[in-house]
């Protein structure tokens, strides 16, 4: 089997899980105050977790790309801690409340200047406002054949094959490589990141800044 | 003609009796060798302590078996006859030896007292061998195993003994010497040979029994014998050289000796099975089981030969997934005659697995995940925590809070600061706090997590951190003097911390201490008949049985009843070891046995002393319909009814 290049999409967003006593709505401005840890949106650990899966089996590199108004380090390097090669970050103020279209228009931008990929992962939805658009308008955007709803991913000679979730049960639905794929919890859960090795992964970890503000685009490498 | 025996009568070409026994010598010593070596491969550099008190410790268990009678007495003194027996006759061997190569001095009165001890060595071992063989074949003890060697060591040994009646018949059969009544048995079995046959095959017993000897010396340190010698070791370093706690840094995997000494020095009796409550609620987990996949484990990576025993070395193949049932609950130590922990053994490899980070299962994963980011494992937020506080009258000092001052710090812990019932122990203990005029404060919402569920589960580093937090808060509002509700963070606090510079207590601790300075004035009779579970990390693991007893006796109008398993032999309630964060299924659930022991004491009431004890019982209690009016209670609870006027 040939290496995969895998570009996992991850959207950091407050805890969905968090007490509701930390959640409070501010009426005036039609907000959703939330007094919670940031974390990595629980579908895209999903995806994340099948990128690592399949770069495990096949061999690649799994970069990880997130976009965002304030990103966390700490959050986000849990992506390197779980065995991706490198994250990438668009940092802006004006990233902060963009609508599906206009993220999705972001992140194509910098997959394009990524370059060469096979698979595309993004969650089925993210756990904040739960539209679940941005995957698919960003598959179209990179002209992608897009499958939606994975419950297991496989590559084959390339192409992938997909187990897509249905209310009846499933579907097997194949498409030639690259990709794109938006990954549902069926996959399985984030591999548990310990706190020795998250901590080391910040210690760890190369960090690229770019040139500053204008492109709004820094790398991380993990170390290994 | 003074008594003795004739050395190496009839027998030809000792030369090759002599080759056979430095065979068996070296394969013994090569043996032993290679163990020693695995155990110093596998450890930490070893610091030994207390080295006289360990020896004399590991003396009096090998010479009175009085671990192995203590807990078991038909199997203690079946081990206590095999013992002996095989000491007697492997020292009289010894003895012969010198006498004959050394210096001679084995006749007349001397040579009829070996005589004499020969042969009750003889019978001992033979009577206890067969008594284990009954044990495990026929009565069919559950604990026990019936793997190949379990039957053929027993028969060796069977074999080793009646070829020596054999020889020692034939023997007597040809000499006739007078004082063949010494030897009794061989004198009955010298009536069963003719003197002809006697003679002409005395020879061929004689290598025999020779054969089966050095045969025996030759596998001892291959099959699960190993324990002649690995048990004594693992009694000694577990007394001189305890297992440490382990440290952020320590490679993975990395063992300490006596914990190395104790895998092998396990030889499956099963105790810790028949103790065991994750094992007795029908659920996938042994102990046993586990030591044995682990000392399996530790050859494999260790030694450059792999596993070193010849039998048993099959059947363990996935046993370290049953890893995440144990609830550390301290009663296979209790048991072990060894002195070995398994739970201890389980807690390094959930560090690996945690390490590993694929085989957390998902609601551990998530707990742990809540843990890191709340501070609890109760999906719960930081601002709730002193909550329960506020349902009481009148305030409780905040520690936290500026000009804050009290005598004593209330670690009221996770779960007692969250969950519904478990609240219950915060509340009447603060109402029991406050009767007894104790100056009291609690950190509010500042309180962390004690690291517990994190060391228990194998999260060292969250542990670490956790305890980072509360020492430098301890440190930051000057305590010095902390009570927990919980005995899990009681042991976390004041053992699995080191260098601390406060006092932790359980709360039992101090009712006791505020009991026998009579703080306490009780003010109703209760009339009620009540039974104590004895939460784990309370009783086992700090040995603190009698404080809640003592106040339990105390209240006017109880009348406290033991249950079957109670103290040291407690069974647990199934919540502890990070147990009550995860779903595994077994035939029934620990808290259910329990309940129906309380019950069958005929007491109105159960009363616990922990958070997850009582959450348990309670709902154990309701799952399991015990009859009308069966309560489970907090011991504050129930001091409080006595205390509180009306």
């Amino acid at each position: 089997m040939s290496e995969l290049n895998i570009i996992v999409c991850v959207k950091q967003i407050p805890d969905p899980e968090a007490p509701l006593s930390d959640v409070s709505i501010d009426a005036d401005n039609m907000e959703v105050i939330v007094d919670a840890p940031q974390v990595i949106s629980p579908f895209d650990e999903n995806a994340l977790e099948a990128a690592i899966q399949l770069s495990e089996e096949s061999g690649g590199k799994v970069t990880v790309l997130s976009m965002g108004k304030k990103l966390s380090d700490s959050v986000l390097r849990k992506a390197l801690a779980a065995g991706a090669d490198e994250l990438i970050l668009l940092e802006d103020n004006g990233f902060d409340k963009l609508d599906s279209h206009s993220t999705a228009a972001v992140l194509a931008a910098a997959i394009k200047k990524i370059g060469s990929y096979d698979l595309v992962l993004t969650g089925r939805q993210a756990g904040d406002w739960d539209s679940g658009q941005v995957g698919l308008i960003l598959g179209e955007m990179l002209e992608l054949p897009c499958i939606s709803l994975a419950r297991e991913i496989k590559v084959e000679d390339g192409s992938v094959i997909v187990k897509k979730t249905v209310p009846a049960g499933y579907e097997r639905v194949k498409a030639a490589l690259p990709a794109l794929i938006t990954v549902s919890n069926e996959v399985g859960e984030l591999r548990y990141i310990s706190r020795t090795r998250m901590l080391k992964m910040m210690r760890g970890g190369i960090f690229h800044p770019g040139p500053p503000r204008r492109s709004a685009f820094r790398r991380m490498r993990s170390k290994s | 003609m003074s008594a003795h025996r004739i050395m190496y009568w009839q027998i030809e070409n000792i030369w090759l009796f002599y080759l056979l026994t430095a065979i068996a010598l070296v394969l013994f010593f090569i043996g032993a060798g290679s163990h020693v070596w695995v155990w110093r491969k596998s450890s930490k550099s070893v610091s030994l302590s207390g080295i006289g008190r360990a020896l004399n410790k590991m003396m009096m268990d090998i010479f009175t078996g009085r671990r192995l009678i203590h807990g078991d007495m038909a199997a203690g003194l079946m081990h206590f006859a095999i013992f002996w027996g095989f000491f007697l006759l492997f020292a009289g061997t010894c003895v012969l030896s010198v006498h004959h190569y050394v210096v001679e001095f084995m006749e007349g009165g001397i040579y009829l007292w070996f005589s004499l001890l020969m042969e009750i060595g003889g019978i001992l071992l033979l009577v206890g061998v067969v008594w284990g063989l009954a044990r495990r074949y026929l009565q069919r003890v559950p604990r026990l195993e019936r793997r190949a060697e379990d039957a053929l060591m027993p028969l060796w040994f069977v074999m080793m003994v009646l070829s020596g009646f054999v020889l020692e018949g034939a023997r007597l059969s040809v000499h006739q010497p007078q004082w063949a009544a010494w030897s009794f048995v061989g004198n009955w079995t010298a009536g069963l040979i003719p003197v002809a046959t006697a003679e002409v095959l005395y020879p061929t017993f004689w290598w025999a029994h020779a054969l089966l000897c050095l045969g025996f010396i030759a596998v001892v340190c291959y099959s699960k014998m190993f324990h002649i010698l690995g048990a004594p070791a693992s009694i000694f370093f577990s007394s001189a050289a305890p297992v440490s706690p382990p440290g952020l840094d320590d490679e993975a995997g990395r063992l300490d000796v006596a914990e190395a000494v104790f895998y092998d020095g396990c030889m499956r009796c099963g105790r810790c099975v028949a103790a065991c409550p994750s094992t007795g609620a029908g659920e996938a987990y042994a102990p046993r089981d586990f030591v044995q996949w682990a000392r399996k484990q530790m050859w494999q990576t260790r030694f450059p030969y792999k596993d070193i025993r010849l039998w048993n070395r099959n059947g363990y193949e996935g046993v370290n997934e049953s890893l995440w049932y144990c609830t550390t609950c301290r009663a296979c130590l209790e048991v072990c005659p060894v002195y070995g922990a398994a739970f201890e053994a389980v807690a390094k490899e959930r560090r690996q697995a945690v390490e590993e980070g694929t085989l957390v299962p998902a609601l551990m994963n998530q707990t742990l995940e809540k843990l890191f980011r709340y501070d609890n494992p109760w999906e719960s937020s930081k601002k709730q925590r002193g909550a329960w506080a506020e349902e009481l009258d009148g305030e409780i000092t905040d520690l936290s809070k500026r000009g804050a001052e009290a005598d004593l710090c209330y670690f009221v812990g996770c779960t007692t600061s969250f969950d519904d019932r478990a609240r219950g122990i915060a509340k009447s203990f603060s109402k029991v706090l406050r009767q007894a005029d104790v100056s009291f404060g609690i950190l509010g919402k500042k309180e962390p997590c004690c690291g517990d569920i994190g060391r228990r589960v194998g999260e060292f580093g969250l542990f670490e951190e956790q305890k980072e937090k509360c020492e430098s808060l301890f440190d930051k509002y000057g305590i010095s003097d902390v009570v927990t509700s919980s005995p899990h963070c009681y042991h976390t606090l004041a053992t699995d911390y080191t260098d601390t510079q406060f006092k932790a207590r359980h709360y039992t601790m101090l009712l006791k201490e505020l009991l026998d300075s009579k703080k306490f004035a009780f003010d109703k009779r209760l009339n009620v008949t009540v039974t104590f579970h004895d939460p784990c990390y309370l009783g086992r693991h700090n040995r603190i049985f009698d404080a809640p007893r003592d106040v339990i006796r105390a209240i006017p109008g109880v009348r406290l009843v033991e249950m079957e398993h109670t103290r040291e032999n407690s069974l647990c309630c199934g919540g502890g070891g990070g147990r009550m964060w995860q779903d595994l299924k077994g035939e029934r659930k620990m808290s259910e046995v329990r309940i129906e022991e309380a019950e069958a004491t005929g007491a109105q009431i159960l009363i616990t002393a922990c958070p997850l004890c009582l959450i348990m019982m309670e709902d154990a209690r309701k799952a399991a319909g015990t009859k009308e009016g069966f309560r489970v209670m907090d011991l504050n609870e129930l001091l409080l009814e006595a205390l509180e006027t009306e």
